[in-house]
Order: structure tokens, then C-alpha cells, then sequence
């Protein structure tokens, strides 16, 4: 269990510098795609299914999907085919097609039943996240709430000053 | 679990219930002055309720908040600055009438939220938000300076990077703990059965130093004066005290439940002498006000932290005394500051703009000295009586290396703090020019309670302290 998630845990690693090297925002999505499925992969591997799934559909699905939203509208109004078709060359998607075939593979072979994997007897369910966060937890969830707003309203600030002084 | 017996201390309900009329009112028809009276009204009903609760009292080992003495006096520091902090921006806010700024009583509400939580919670998990609720709504804040929006735009980022590092290193050390100890109440990390030995010591060191970036001791301090300087003078004086009490009250309720690690005793005693020289050294040649203000709060700090590592019978007071002693006087000289700077040309930023200050406006400038006399540790002041407890406590379980860096530092402190009275008193170049300054009646209010305090706390401390002493 150690090596496969050492190996889950390492990829997120190398997933994560090459986030922040790389020069092309595009180029960097791609790799954050893959640190994040490799985070899911350690959270599965421990047992917290759920969470995984929220990791993937959530940050890897929904938030990347804002990203690239937000990256062609800047982007709008310049010669959009020349420019993608730069971005989405073998050199680019080769690294972070590799890193994600390795943890599909570790995936599949965790699944066997000959890879020695002890998954864990009850593993945390959706219920069991539900009955935390809005039982035991619910002050948190509300204090949460509080922070995002907190955030919302520092961002929209900060915003709309730029756009005014302009 | 229901909801209707979910343990909650009031403050917190109160200012959540603010927020949401604030933002109501918002929603309806945008006005500054109606969002600064509605978060006044909500800080003083929260001051007024700071004991109160609602729910059951969890037993044992369950709940998330707690409430007790150290608790009530610590959130009634945090709800008390952050009411004048409110009131030494009212003008600034109520100047600018064309474009109504409502998100800053607002920010200022939430941030007093995460710094409310942050005290009475029992639990990493309040601990954790309420610390990020402060940091998120201090970067809106800081960005807040409409005269040097880029200079507030750079020093927001700055405190965000920062501030992200630090909560990553102390979010690390949490996990770490959580993985020795299995529960989520605070407690000091032991070495357990099947773990490596060396976790639980880095787990505390993280911890530490996630604690100690926020607190901005000396290994950690770059970030402290450039954000203060760029931030408006009011958000300068949140940064300084209501963050920094909310971060040493759980700093006192985490570390002081069990005895420290004896290895670290020594990491401590070279953090306190680095942070007490350091900030005392920095404020020497400082020409801006304000940053002499940002190195004398990490000097404070260094204090603070020296009478925390003398356990005695003594050391409850005089935590007690010295965080009053600091936060009064350091927003007695942002009151005044806020007070006096406009009518300086060109905006009261440095020092030596404030030359003469006694010869046209005495009873600012009196003030001033004083509460520069208490955090110097003067008599008159309530500071003298503090820096006496720090030093009682310390003479008392012979820390002879500490004391003899708080004598060092307070001697400097004597150096930079008498400056600025020097500086003050010395006569105008030119004879006085009658700037047209206003009547302000709220701040010269606040100056005068702010004084009233320092005064009569020093010279009747125990009247004044009994009732807040801790049991």
C-alpha cells in the first residue's frame, strides 16, 4: 500500500513543479489536471473514496473547465488557430499524458486482487461525510460559508478598482 | 445532534447576524454611514455578550468552542479594538462620498469574526477558518488605500503570499498531529506507539511556526512593516492588534495545556531574544512612522512571549496587564495618528512631518507622548506596570538570558519612542501656518478614553485589572 501510494504521492509532486515552470498557462493547466488526479488517487487508496471523487469532478472537472473558459476569453480577438495549434503540440501534452497513463496503470493494478492492496474494510461513503458536516460539523460549514464570502468580497474590491482606474 | 443544542458562544452569533444585516442593507440601497453604524451597534452588542452562550455545555472532549475567563478577556480586547478601528476610519470612509465604500465596514466585521472564532475556539478546524477568514478579509482591507491604490495593491499581495505560506506550514503541522493523536482538540502532539519519534516534534515545530509567522516573530517578520506602511493607518492598527491577540490567545490556550517539549525550550529562548533585539533594531533608523510602529509591535511581541515561557503564580496577571497595556496604547497612537495626519502636509507619513505638533495642537500631542511614554514603560502609563510584571515573571523562574534582552530592548525602546516626543516639541520653522483642520469628534472621543485608560490603569492598576484577571 506504501508503494502505490508513494508513487501516487510522488507524481503529484512532479506534477506540481512542473505547474509552476512551465511558460504557458495552457501547458501548466495540463499538468494541474494530473497533480490533481494524482491527489484524488492517494485520497482513494486511503480509503476516502468520496473524497476523491470531489477532487476529481470538482477541481479537475469543474474549476479546470473555468480556467480554460477564462484563458480564451483574454484570449479573445487574436489569430486563435495559429496560437492553439502551439499550445497543443506532442511536446506539450506528451509530459502530462505520461504522468496520467503511470497513474491509470496504478490504478487498474491496485484494482486487482493479486496486487496485494488491503483496501480498507468500511470505507468512508458519502453518508458518512454528510452526517459529519451537517451534524457534528454544521458550525464549521457556516463559518466556511463566512469565509468564501470573505473572499468574494476581497476579490470584487480589488477588482473593481483596477477596472475603474484604468 | 441537533441544531438547537449545538454549542455556540454569543459574540460569534451576534456578529454573524451583523454581517447579514449589513449585507441586507446593502442589497437594498448603498450607504457608508448607515454600514459603519450597523457594524458599531453589532461589535458593542457582541462586547456586551462575550459571556453568554447559547446551546449546552459539551462535555469533555466534544466541542468545538470553549468559553471561560481567558476567553471573555481576550474576545472583549478583539471586539473593544475592533470598535475603535471602526471609529478612527469612520471619516476617511464617510469623506469619500462618490463612491460609497460599504465593503470595508463589512470586511471589517468578517475579519473581527475569524479573529472572535479564532479565540474561543477548542479545535483546530474553528481555529483554521477563523484564522483564514482574518486573512482574507485583511487582504481586501489592506487594498483600501485610495490615495496609493498600487502601493495598497502591492502590499495586499505581499500579506496574501505570506500569509498562504505560513497557513500551509501550520495546516501541515495540524495534519501531522491529527495523525499522532487522532482527535482534533487542541493539544500539544506527543510521540506515539508505531510512529516515528521525530514526528511529533516536527508536527510542534510546524505548528510553531505557522503560529510565529502570523505573530510576525523575528525569523518571520519581513512581511509586518512593508504591509502596515502600505495599508490605511485604521486596517495598520487591525493588523497590529486585533490579528495578533487573536493568534496569541490560541497560541496560550494551545502550548499552555501541556508542558513544552524540553528541546524546543531552547528554540524559544533564541526566537524571544532574536525577536526583542531584532524589532527594537529595525525601529532605530526608521524614518516612517508607521513602520516604527510595525517594529515596535514585534518588539511587544517579544515581551509577551517572555512572560508566556515563565510559568508561575504570577504569569496569568501579567499576561493580562501587558496585552491590555499594548493594545490601548498602540491604538492610542493610531487614534491620534489618524487624527492628525491629513492636517500634516504632505500626509504625516514620516517622522519629522510632525514637527511642532505641540505648538499647534497641545492636547494631540500630549496624548501621543503618552501613550509612547507606556509603550516605552514609563510610569504614568500602563506600560510601566506591564513591562514590571514581564520582568517580575521572569526574575521569578531566572531567565537571566531574557531579561537581559528585554533590558537591552527597552533601552532602545527609549531611544525611538523619545525621538518622536523630541521631534514633536521642537518649535516650527516657520511660524505656524493655521491649517484649516476640522472638528472630529469621534476620534478626539477615542483619544480621550484611550488616554483615560492608559492613565488610570497606571496609576490604579489593580482596579482596574481585578475584575479581568483570569481564575
Amino acid at each position: 500500500m506504501h508503494a502505490l501510494a508513494l508513487l501516487s504521492a510522488g507524481i503529484a509532486f512532479v506534477g506540481a513543479i512542473m505547474v509552476i515552470t512551465r511558460r504557458v498557462a495552457v501547458h501548466a493547466v495540463l499538468y494541474l489536471v494530473v497533480t490533481l488526479l494524482a491527489v484524488a488517487m492517494v485520497l482513494a487508496l486511503l480509503g476516502a473514496a468520496f473524497a476523491a471523487m470531489l477532487e476529481i469532478i470538482i477541481y479537475a472537472g469543474a474549476i479546470m473547465v473555468l480556467f480554460v473558459f477564462v484563458v480564451m476569453m483574454l484570449n479573445s480577438g487574436q489569430p486563435d488557430a495559429a496560437r492553439e495549434g502551439e499550445w497543443l503540440r506532442p511536446r506539450a501534452w506528451a509530459g502530462p499524458g505520461v504522468l496520467a497513463g503511470l497513474l491509470c496503470g496504478e490504478l487498474l493494478y491496485a484494482a486487482t486482487p493479486f496486487s496485494g492492496h488491503a483496501w480498507p474494510l468500511a470505507p468512508l461513503t458519502a453518508r458518512d461525510v454528510g452526517l459529519g458536516l451537517f451534524g457534528h460539523y454544521v458550525l464549521m460549514v457556516e463559518l466556511a460559508s463566512f469565509l468564501l464570502l470573505a473572499g468574494l468580497i476581497s476579490a470584487l474590491h480589488i477588482g473593481r478598482n483596477r477596472v475603474e482606474d484604468r | 445532534m441537533t441544531l438547537h443544542d449545538t454549542f455556540l458562544p454569543s459574540p460569534l452569533l451576534v456578529l454573524s447576524a451583523g454581517i447579514m444585516l449589513m449585507l441586507a442593507g446593502m442589497a437594498w440601497r448603498r450607504s457608508v454611514v448607515r454600514g459603519l453604524s450597523i457594524g458599531l451597534v453589532t461589535e458593542l452588542v457582541a462586547l456586551g455578550m462575550v459571556t453568554h452562550h447559547t446551546g449546552t455545555v459539551p462535555d469533555g472532549s466534544m466541542g468545538l468552542f470553549i468559553q471561560d475567563h481567558w476567553t471573555a478577556f481576550t474576545a472583549m480586547l478583539v471586539l473593544f479594538s475592533s470598535a475603535c478601528i471602526l471609529l478612527m476610519s469612520w471619516r476617511d470612509l464617510t469623506d469619500d462620498g462618490a463612491r460609497p465604500a460599504e465593503e470595508y465596514p463589512l470586511l471589517l466585521l468578517l475579519g473581527t469574526l475569524g479573529a472572535t472564532a479564532m479565540v474561543f475556539s477548542a479545535s483546530y478546524v474553528p481555529f483554521f477558518l477563523g484564522l483564514e477568514i482574518v486573512g482574507i478579509s485583511l487582504m481586501g482591507l489592506v487594498a483600501f488605500n485610495h490615495r496609493h491604490f498600487m502601493r495598497g495593491c502591492e502590499a495586499a499581495m505581499k500579506y496574501l503570499i505570506l500569509s498562504g505560506l505560513s497557513s500551509a506550514v501550520l495546516l501541515f503541522g495540524m495534519g501531522l498531529a491529527y495523525a499522532l493523536t487522532g482527535s482534533l482538540r487542541f493539544a500539544p502532539p506527543i510521540p506515539a506507539d508505531g510512529m516515528p519519534p521525530a514526528m511529533a516534534m516536527v508536527a510542534t515545530v510546524m505548528i510553531l511556526v505557522g503560529m510565529f509567522f502570523k505573530l510576525s516573530v523575528v525569523p518571520f517578520h519581513m512581511w509586518l512593516p512593508d504591509v502596515m506602511e502600505g495599508a490605511p493607518l485604521p486596517v495598520a492598527a487591525f493588523i497590529a492588534v486585533v490579528s495578533k491577540i487573536a493568534i496569541f490567545s490560541t497560541f496560550v490556550r494551545y502550548f499552555g495545556t501541556g508542558s513544552l517539549p524540553p528541546a524546543l525550550n531552547g528554540m524559544l529562548y533564541a526566537v524571544i531574544i532574536l525577536t526583542i533585539l531584532g524589532g527594537n533594531l529595525l525601529a532605530l533608523r526608521q524614518s516612517s512612522l508607521t513602520r516604527l510602529m510595525a517594529c515596535s509591535s514585534i518588539a511587544h511581541v517579544g515581551y509577551l512571549l517572555i512572560a508566556f515561557l515563565s510559568p508561575g503564580p504570577l504569569q496569568p496577571g501579567v499576561i493580562t496587564v501587558y496585552l491590555v497595556a499594548y493594545t490601548v496604547s498602540t491604538l492610542g497612537v493610531f487614534a491620534v495618528m489618524c487624527a492628525c495626519s491629513p492636517s500634516l502636509s504632505p500626509n504625516g507619513a514620516a517622522i519629522t512631518q510632525w514637527g511642532g505638533l505641540f505648538f499647534t495642537r497641545p492636547f494631540m500631542a500630549t496624548a501621543m507622548s503618552l501613550m509612547l511614554l507606556s509603550l516605552a514603560g514609563i510610569p504614568p502609563g500602563i506600560g510601566f506596570f506591564a513591562k514590571f510584571g514581564v520582568a517580575a515573571t521572569g526574575v521569578a523562574r531566572q531567565r537571566d538570558l531574557l531579561l537581559g534582552a528585554l533590558v537591552t530592548g527597552s533601552i532602545m525602546g527609549l531611544y525611538y519612542y523619545l525621538n518622536i516626543i523630541r521631534v514633536m516639541m521642537k518649535a516650527p520653522a516657520t511660524p505656524a501656518t493655521k491649517t484649516a483642520w476640522r472638528m472630529e469628534p469621534e476620534l478626539t472621543t477615542l483619544v480621550i478614553v484611550l488616554t483615560m485608560i492608559v492613565v488610570i490603569g497606571g496609576l490604579f492598576p489593580a482596579r482596574i485589572i481585578h475584575p479581568f484577571l483570569p481564575g
